[in-house]
């Protein structure tokens, strides 16, 4: 097997998806070169577009025959460095895959192409008088091929699970270029491993996903935010306790003061009470009836009394509800301009609050001349720690510092059996610290995997895999 | 000084909203409810003029079905002291809806009277004047600075192409424009103390205002769907479309 040079190359992938769908400029390399990630530097050989199954399985085929690397591109929001091509790759970008087909009522499922966007799929649920409800700030970019190869997450999950939740059926092309169809969109399919599942949370590793036949639901009711300001870090789960024991939340949210102030200084974000506390919590239900806000001022109360929360705003209407929300949803584009070094880390839920305290030592004893912003889905066990970049420190100085700490972290989190990404992907960036989470011979076995799957190693390489 | 609000329950801004299959009305089943934006600033602009310590009472009004003490009680969360509910389930028109505030308004007897120049509903735009010409009082529309100077308030208006400030005399009516004020959430601590804030209800009838309508409603159809855009091969076929297709050149 001879590699191909470039202009060979070049010719291949034209004869499989045509001229046009094929690009070599400097901008279309270094855009569909990386995702939301800075740490490394995009550098691929081409982009590819297919528009079919058929292509894309052609193009696998000749990633086999010439020993060429391809690494999957979605919406490239991805916070993990999984789809980013450093390495002369060859991207595959589904942006021309993004039709919504074979609607239907009674499954109440849609097929989806690779690229279709998240927002376009809820949209369209909208209006067949549905919803899809895996949802997430990105969701204007982000696309589902890359949604369930990352097993996308969310602000929903407390009530309506992740990406993985709402795959009906799945069509792949496997590393070795293999067309499979998983699933058949069945509820109920016991018929021995559920190879789907492999490809959800797979970061394109084992083969990419073309089409996806996704789940949706009704359509919730009158969804009401609240946001608690909330002065100690312990009281934060007491705060969720006292609402999850008597009602269903679809959100709870978390932030600290730090992260609120930095959207409130973009000017465009009303604050949402004159008072001030170190934490926020951002809850949100369905006030279906009068008894259920009124069940939401009684917890409030409590939780007042309690001494556990200070002050509080409500939603009158849903323009107050969608800004409230920006609050918490505005954070990670807002702190982007500060090349944040991002941790995505969970655990049980009862065991957030002495998880949090650990945390909390590590970062204010190593970190003291850093900005810290926390926030996260709490209400699931999972947060988000950002370490700012100070203006005056290189990039990579900075980086080199974060990685010394966030081992530390990462020892925190296997101390009590956590996850080194919740929602987020391994990608590049979190590989190194896959071990604090899965155990030697688990990642054996992911390997073993993987080489069934991609005996050539030609998807996505250095991924996911240590 | 007293101060009375008008406020309006309407379709919640963000809804996307829909026309019944028959083609009747718009279709209000299960869709949210909210205060009408315009008078939320009324509201703000209200609370802003106690906090100031000019305002001496809020006296927050609504006229609606019994479900607008919502709104009311949103008002009264937000710093109002005591709503009226003037009940009626009529569709009403602006005209009957000035013809009733003038009637609070005799009994209130404000200094000044704060209300949205529109609500986002019906669009008029005119209950302000309206109720202006019934009562004699001064009006200062589109208000986007409200300024009370002695027994006078001076409105800076904003009009096409600029701003045009006037000088009233108290009592007068204001009603708001988008760029008065940015109005405040409802704290909930608030909300609670507002439960226990005076709202009082009326009828029309107890005003001795009859609301007849002189209108019917005959047809109410969505806007056009936008077609699918083209791509153009060149500048001179993009200007020959511009001319004559679009006809804006």
């Amino acid at each position: 097997m001879k590699p191909l040079t470039q202009d060979a190359l070049i010719e291949q992938l034209s004869a499989i998806v045509g001229a046009d769908k094929v690009r070599t400029d400097a901008d279309s390399l270094t855009t569909f070169g990386k995702d939301w990630t800075k740490v490394y530097e995009p550098n691929p050989s081409a982009i590819v577009f297919p528009k079919t199954t058929e292509q894309v399985r052609d193009i696998v085929l000749l990633a086999n025959e010439y020993g060429i690397a391809l690494v999957p591109s979605g919406g490239r929001t991805g916070l993990s460095a999984g789809a980013v091509a450093a390495n002369g790759e060859v991207v595959v970008a589904f942006d021309y895959m993004n039709q919504l087909t074979d609607f239907n009522a009674v499954d109440r499922t849609v097929k989806c192409g690779a690229g279709v966007i998240t927002e376009q799929l809820q949209t369209y649920a909208e209006e067949q008088g549905l919803f899809y409800p895996v949802d997430f700030a990105s969701a204007g970019s982000s696309q589902i091929g890359g949604n369930i190869g990352t097993n996308a997450g969310g602000i929903k999950v407390i009530r309506w699970g992740m990406t993985r939740d709402w795959v009906a059926g799945l069509t792949v092309v496997t590393g070795k270029g293999d067309v499979l169809q998983l699933n058949k969109d069945l509820l109920k399919n016991n018929t021995g491993y559920d190879l789907r599942q492999l490809f959800i949370g797979g970061e394109g590793t084992l083969g990419f996903v073309t089409e996806a036949t996704m789940r949706l639901t009704r359509p919730p009711k009158n969804l009401t935010v609240l946001v608690l300001a909330i002065p100690e870090l312990d009281d934060v789960m007491k705060v969720l306790n006292q609402f999850q024991s008597s009602m269903d939340l679809t959100a709870f949210e978390f932030f600290s003061d730090k992260a609120m102030r930095k959207v409130l200084a973009r000017g465009d974000v009303p604050a949402p009470f004159e008072s001030s506390a170190e934490y926020y919590a951002l809850i949100e239900f369905e006030a279906v009836t009068e008894a259920d806000m009124e069940l939401s001022m009684t917890l409030f109360e409590q939780c007042l009394e309690a001494g556990w929360v200070v002050d509080g705003v409500i939603s009158q209407s849903e323009t107050q509800a969608a800004n409230l929300w920006r609050l918490r949803e505005d954070i990670s584009e807002t702190i982007a301009e500060w090349t944040p070094y991002k941790n995505d880390i969970s655990v049980v839920v009862s065991k957030v609050p002495p998880f949090l305290r650990d945390i909390d030592d590590i970062v204010t004893r190593e970190y003291p001349d850093f900005d810290i912003i926390w926030f996260g889905h709490i209400g699931d066990g999972n947060l988000h720690l950002n370490i700012l970049k100070p203006e005056a420190l290189a990039k990579e100085e900075f980086f080199a510092r974060c990685n010394k700490v966030s081992t530390w972290v990462m020892e925190v989190v296997a101390k009590y059996q956590g996850s080194i990404s919740a929602e987020h992907g391994v990608g590049m960036t979190k590989k190194a610290y896959l071990t604090y989470t899965r155990s030697e011979a688990e990642i054996d076995y992911m390997r073993a995997m993987k080489a069934v799957f991609d005996p050539k190693g030609v998807m996505n390489p250095g991924k996911l895999l240590p | 000084m007293k101060v009375l609000v008008a406020v309006k329950r309407v379709i919640d801004y963000n809804v996307k909203v829909r026309v019944k299959s028959d083609n009747t009305d718009v279709d209000l089943t299960n869709v949210k409810m909210a205060m009408n934006p315009f008078c939320e600033i009324a509201v703000e602009e209200a609370v802003r003029l106690k906090e100031k310590g000019i305002a001496t009472e809020i006296v927050v009004v609504s006229i609606g079905p019994k479900v607008a003490q919502e709104q009311i009680r949103t008002a009264l969360a937000l710093g109002a002291d005591r709503g009226i509910l003037v009940e009626t389930d009529e569709k009403l028109e602006s005209l009957s809806v000035a013809k009733l505030l003038k009637a609070v308004v005799e009994k209130e007897q404000p200094q000044l009277v704060l209300m949205g120049k529109q609500t986002i509903d019906s669009d008029n735009n005119q209950t302000g004047q309206m109720l202006g010409a019934l009562t004699g009082m001064a009006q200062g529309t589109f208000a986007s600075e409200v300024a009370i100077d002695g027994d006078k308030v001076n409105v800076t208006r904003e009009i096409d192409g600029g701003l045009r400030t006037v000088a009233l005399n108290l009592p007068a009516i204001v009603t708001t424009d988008l760029r008065l004020n940015e109005p405040r959430y409802a704290s909930l601590p608030n909300i609670m103390k507002a439960k226990r804030k005076p709202l009082d209800v009326t009828t029309p009838a107890d005003l001795g205002v009859e609301v007849k309508s002189t209108l019917s409603l005959v047809k109410v159809t969505p806007p056009a769907q936008r077609e699918a855009g083209i791509k153009v091969a060149d500048v001179a076929q993009l200007v020959e479309k511009l001319k004559n297709e679009a006809k804006v050149l």
